[in-house]
């Protein structure tokens, strides 16, 4: 075949799948590698609660119920059972969440927890936070690893966790392959 | 009755900033309720199921 300028060739017509290749020089070779390897194709998810607002217990690390998503490139985030984001793709991601509480609360606490356990916590006011939020920099092996939001909150009577999109989220994006 | 109320029934003496990291309480939202996820007093035993039950 003869070499034919890049500028010659077709436009794509409809839109990548990621399993399309490319060439690549590794170690001197040229070998192919599915779009699907660039970070521009790892996972990003934005989830929330959106209603109503979820019951909490006084003085009870409690799991938020994510149970709507605004985007999740490569349906990664559960919804709708486990509420956790377990990423198909190994590599560093920015996770980032928010949490909102309806009553007067006497300490606030927002954690992240990777694979069942605490991770980072964000967020530990003794104060009556309405909003309070977590985020950090996580590992993912790209198929057993998964974190879920947590909160905390102190206080007598009721709080609860705000429903809405503004309030309660749960977010994260891939910065670095592993 | 919360299982923190019942844990603070059993342990009057057991102050708020206790149940953070001495005392950790959890629910993962799956329909099985708050547990006991870490106890770490120094002098307080965990209480028993039967202790917890005994609550009311």
């Amino acid at each position: 075949m003869a070499d034919k300028k890049i500028s010659a060739l077709s436009s794509a017509t409809t839109p990548l799948a990621g399993t399309e290749v490319v060439p690549i020089v590794q170690s001197g070779t040229t070998v192919k590698t599915p779009v699907s390897a660039f970070t521009g194709y790892s996972p990003a998810f934005s989830a929330y609660r959106a209603g109503p607002n979820q019951a909490l217990t006084t003085a009870t690390f409690t799991k938020v119920q994510l149970n709507a998503e605004d985007f999740d490139t490569n349906n990664c985030f559960d919804s709708s059972t486990n509420y956790r984001f377990t990423p198909t793709v190994a590599g560093y991601y920015q996770i980032s969440g928010s949490i909102g509480l309806t009553g007067t609360n006497v300490r606030v606490i927002a954690s992240i927890y990777k694979n069942g356990s605490a991770y980072f916590r964000g967020i530990d006011a003794t104060a009556n936070l309405s909003q309070f939020t977590v985020s950090g920099l996580v590992y993912f092996n790209g198929s057993t690893d998964y974190v879920e939001l947590y909160a905390y909150g102190s206080f007598a009577g009721t709080s609860d966790i705000s429903s809405g999109q503004i309030y309660t989220y749960f977010t994260g994006a891939m910065v670095r392959s592993a | 009755m919360t299982l923190y109320e019942k844990i603070k029934s059993i342990y009057p003496e057991l102050e708020d900033k206790d149940f953070v990291d001495v005392i950790c309480l959890q629910n993962d939202s799956d329909g099985k309720g708050d547990y006991i996820a870490a106890w770490n007093h120094p002098s307080l035993t965990k209480p028993t199921n039967t202790q917890l039950n005994s609550v009311v």
